[in-house]
Order: C-alpha cells, then sequence, then structure tokens
C-alpha cells in the first residue's frame, strides 16, 4: 500500500481514532470505510458512531510474509475484533504469541505506530492489546471524539510497531 | 447459448525471466490462432485480460500493446480488469460478443507477468486488489486475508487443519503430471502440515506460486465450428457473473457460498445442465481453501462438506466430479489475468480428450470452470460442452 502523506489526510482519521459507520435504515454498524452504501440493508445514509474501545477477538491470523512496508514486524497478528458495540473491525493484535492467540481473547485499542510510508513519513493507527480488564462496555452517548482508550497498565502511544 | 471454441493455446506456467509480458502474450495468442487456423487478420476484436501491468511491469495499455505485437490491428482491442477474476472476465466479454451476434471472430487473451518484481513488491500490488489503504492497512495481504476465511471455515464445520491439507495433496499429485505446471511434486498431507507457515493457518503448499504466463481462445460463431467437423466440436454453452463485497470483514461465508452458487445455477440453468452432469471442473484455488468453497458453491457437496472429497476420493479423476485435474492454481501458479483464461484451456483440453497424461477425465464431455477474485468481489462461472 502506498499512500502518500496528502492522501493520508484525508485516510488518517479513521485510524486515529474508532468510529463504525451507522446506517440510517437499518441500524446496522459496518466498519469505517462504508460510508456510501450500507452492506447489510443497501440504505445509502450512515453516520459516524464513536466506539469504545474494547472488544473480542473473533478470528485471527498470523502473518509471516507482509507487504513491503510491515516487513521486519512479521510475524504479526492481525485480528477480526467484534466490537463491545457490534461491529467486526480488523486489526492488529500486539503483545501476544503466534502461537497462542486465541479465538474470544479480550482486547481493548491503543494507539501505535502502524508503519513508515515511502515518503519517510511515519503513520500511527489503533492496534489492539490485551484487555486488563475484562468486562464489555459501551461507549456512554455523551462521549467526546478522543475516542481510543488507553490500557491503564500499559505504556501509552508508545511509537514502537 | 452456444459459442464455438476454435482454437485454444498457452504457455508453459512457470517463472519466465527471459520472456516479457509482450513475449508472453505473442507466444498464447499464436498458439490459439495456429490451433484455429486463423491468422491475425480473421481476428474482429481482442479481450485482453491483465490485472497489474502497470504495477509489475511498469506498462500499461495492455490490451493495445498485444494487439500490436500479435498483429491483430486494425481490430478493436480492449483490457479487461476484475482482479483475480480477470481471465473469466474476458472470457464472458468474448461470448457475448459472439452471442450478439456482432463479431464472427474473436480472441481471448489472458497474461500476467510477475516475476520481474520481488515477492514482497509482487504481494503489495496483489493487495490493491482488495482496499488496501482501509481495510489492508492492517497489515492484511491477500493470503492472511483467506486465511481469515480459512480459520472461519474450520470453526464453523469443525474440519481440522488435517482435513483441508488433502486437498493440496490432490492438487500436486495432478501438477506432478502436468507438464505446463510451475511446482511439479507430489506431497503428503505430512508434508504440507510441515511446509513453512505463509499466514496462519494456510501454510506453503496451500498458497500458489507467483507465475508468469498467458493463454488464449479464438471464439466463434457456432456455425463456424460447426462447418468444420474435423475440429473438436467444442462449445462454451453458459456464461454467468456476479459481484461481491470487496471487503475480508464483511465476507461472511455466506457471502463466498453466494459467489459462486448465484452464477452457478444461473449458468446451469443457461446450459440446461445440472451439478451432477459434470464431468470436469476447474475451481480457482489460489489458496487451498478456496477449492472446498467452490466445490460447495458449485453444488457438487453440501455446505460444510467440500474439503471431503479430495480425501474420500471423489473429487479425484475418477469421482464423482474430476475437481482441478490441471493440478490447480496452487501447482499452476497464478498469473492474475492469464488464470481465468488458462483453466478454460484446460477444461476444453478436458472435453477435447487431449489433457496430459495422468490428468484426463475418462470420456469427459461436460466441464465447468470457476474463477473469483478480490477478497469476495467476483464470481465467474463458464460451462463447457462437446458435441459428437
Amino acid at each position: 500500500m502506498t499512500v502518500s502523506a496528502i492522501e493520508f489526510s484525508r485516510l488518517g482519521p479513521p485510524k486515529l481514532h474508532l468510529f463504525a459507520m451507522k446506517c440510517e435504515t437499518c441500524q446496522a454498524l459496518s466498519p469505517w470505510w462504508e460510508r456510501s452504501h450500507c452492506y447489510k440493508c443497501g440504505g445509502d445514509t450512515l453516520t459516524e458512531s464513536e466506539l469504545a474501545g474494547t472488544g473480542e477477538i473473533t478470528n485471527y491470523t498470523v502473518v509471516y510474509y507482509p507487504p513491503r512496508e510491515y516487513v521486519g514486524q512479521e510475524p504479526y497478528v492481525v485480528g477480526h475484533i467484534m466490537m463491545d458495540e457490534g461491529v467486526t473491525l480488523p486489526a492488529p493484535v500486539m503483545g501476544v504469541d503466534p502461537d497462542a492467540v486465541e479465538v474470544g481473547t479480550r482486547v481493548a485499542a491503543t494507539l501505535r505506530r502502524m508503519k513508515l510510508g515511502h515518503e519517510g513519513d511515519i503513520y500511527y493507527s489503533y492496534k489492539f492489546v490485551v484487555d486488563d480488564d475484562p468486562a464489555p462496555r459501551k461507549k456512554a452517548p455523551a462521549a467526546t471524539r478522543s475516542a481510543v482508550r488507553k490500557p491503564a497498565a500499559r505504556k501509552a502511544a508508545t511509537p514502537t510497531p | 447459448m452456444k459459442v464455438g471454441v476454435l482454437g485454444i493455446g498457452k504457455t508453459p506456467h512457470k517463472i519466465q525471466h527471459e520472456k516479457s509480458l509482450k513475449d508472453l502474450a505473442v507466444e498464447a495468442g499464436r498458439k490459439a490462432m495456429n490451433d484455429a487456423g486463423v491468422s491475425p487478420q480473421d481476428i474482429q476484436m481482442l479481450y485482453v485480460g491483465n490485472v497489474g501491468s502497470v504495477g509489475f511491469n511498469y506498462e500499461n495499455s495492455t490490451g493495445l500493446m498485444v494487439a500490436h505485437h500479435l498483429g491483430v490491428v486494425p481490430a478493436g482491442a480492449v483490457r479487461v480488469e476484475a482482479a483475480c477474476g480477470t481471465g473469466a472476465w474476458a472470457l464472458h466479454l468474448g461470448c457475448v460478443a459472439i452471442a450478439s451476434g456482432l463479431y464472427d471472430t474473436v480472441m481471448v487473451l489472458g497474461c500476467e507477468k510477475m516475476n520481474d518484481l520481488a515477492t514482497v513488491e509482487g504481494t503489495s500490488i496483489i493487495a490493491q486488489a482488495a482496499d488496501s489503504k482501509e481495510e489492508y492497512f492492517s497489515g492484511l495481504t491477500f493470503p492472511s486475508g483467506t486465511a481469515l476465511t480459512a480459520r472461519k471455515y474450520m470453526q464453523t464445520y469443525g474440519v481440522t487443519e488435517e482435513d483441508l491439507a488433502h486437498t493440496s495433496v490432490k492438487n500436486h499429485y495432478y501438477g506432478a503430471r502436468n507438464p505446463s505446471a510451475h511446482l511439479r511434486f507430489e506431497c503428503t498431507v505430512e508434508e504440507v502440515m510441515k511446509s513453512a507457515k505463509v499466514a496462519d493457518p494456510l501454510k506453503l503448499y496451500e498458497v500458489c506460486p507467483m507465475t508468469d504466463a498467458a493463454s488464449a481462445l479464438v471464439l466463434c460463431r457456432p456455425e463456424i465450428l460447426e462447418s468444420q467437423p474435423n475440429r473438436p466440436q467444442v462449445f462454451v454453452t453458459a456464461t454467468s457473473m456476479a459481484s461481491g463485497t470487496w471487503y475480508q470483514a464483511t465476507d461472511t461465508l455466506d457471502d463466498g457460498y453466494n459467489l459462486f452458487a448465484g452464477p452457478a445455477a444461473r449458468a446451469y440453468e443457461m446450459a440446461g445442465v445440472t451439478a451432477s452432469d459434470i464431468d470436469v471442473a476447474e475451481i480457482y484455488n489460489s489458496f487451498a481453501i478456496q477449492e472446498p468453497l467452490g466445490i460447495e458453491g458449485l453444488g457438487f457437496a453440501k455446505r460444510g462438506d467440500g474439503w471431503k472429497g479430495a480425501k474420500d476420493g471423489s473429487t479425484w479423476l475418477d469421482g464423482k466430479v474430476a475437481v482441478n485435474p490441471s493440478g490447480g492454481l496452487l501447482c499452476k501458479g497464478h498469473p492474475l489475468g492469464a488464470t481465468g483464461a488458462t483453466q478454460a484451456v484446460d477444461v476444453i483440453e478436458q472435453l477435447r480428450g487431449v489433457a496430459p497424461e495422468g490428468t484426463q477425465r475418462k470420456d469427459a464431455a461436460i466441464g465447468i470452470s470457476a474463477c473469483r477474485g478480490g477478497p469476495g468481489s467476483v464470481g465467474a462461472i463458464h460451462i463447457y460442452q462437446r458435441e459428437g
């Protein structure tokens, strides 16, 4: 994937705070990229809906042959995370042994360095780490837009992949 | 629908550092024209399937490039692209062109030259067939995206990695007997299980290689073929296409099933046959898990049972239906834009009775090819029948 800095100014926001798209017709949540069309019901009006940042691993893979910009990070785990609000997002899961990932593990979002861009720029994105506080929770309606909840027991926003 | 197959041709499927994209395309195109007994000036329209020449080879306008070097100018020529379904889409357009009555003779050609770049670059280019800037920003690749599908299948149907490994064993048994295949060796379940991890749970022997190749077909109005009774009377009798989700995260097992089940049902109706009539099937399997998914989508097994045929023999050469007697993409490799055309050529060889020794289905008369592309984005079904 090659993204210019200009393009990332458009693509970046969904990677820096967590939200899903909510269909005004069927109320279903979809990943952030479904901005135009609800894949579930065909509705054409979707709005951003904040996520609390916690969920559960429902599926995962371990990448041993990464694309160019992720070389050096392999092997790494990419999970399908079922967020507590009820939408599945793909994301890296950090701090777990690739040979011992378990479906059902509770995880929480944290902001991390994702990769180096081809112009030498650094891309940040949310990743997931094992949640130390396993009780499911949902975003309070009045929550602010800052969104990404940092697990208390871990160093926040450490710029290491 | 009835479209005559006048000629077929394909290059070897392997790494070919000595040949360029245009060399491969010209080689396959000339083989098909020689087989058809036509000259370049008999071709009235050229459909060239190619996915990634902009990335793999730093060249574009592939359809025009091939038209020039093949000598079909001034006939119209266009490049067709639909991810890994590209070659099958070129075939669809060729069939539509003949069936519409607008053209008498057209050429369909698929080509891809993938090995000018290192694997890591190729992987990045291939990832552009999905939303590499949004979903695959998470570090996913096509192998790892499909690995998620494999795990979901295993979870849903209680299938083990060993169960799925039989699919690779079957493909490699036949790939070893196919002189045009990229990987020509047999393997056991144990060897599949021990092969290097690519994207857990997918292992090396469950993943296709990157391959340089081209394949071509000359299609014609059925009357033209019928007027030449000494030629093999093989016709395309159905072509049916579908689209699906462009994302892995929204690709449920239902999506993957419907991607084939929908167009397959239409194709069976179009050709007037049923799944049980099919003698031989070439089913897309750039990753082993896609073969059982395809078997189920085409109606050869009920959902969750598609993997069993490779283990119990029912999808081997003498089974209920021979699935991928060419060795499939796992052995032939997956030259992206060529693959759909190669599948067609391989089924047609079966119906002509000229498949390589040890891979020929006895008395094959009805065949099907099923190609897919993207995370779950393209479904393409063609049915072929031999007369006489």
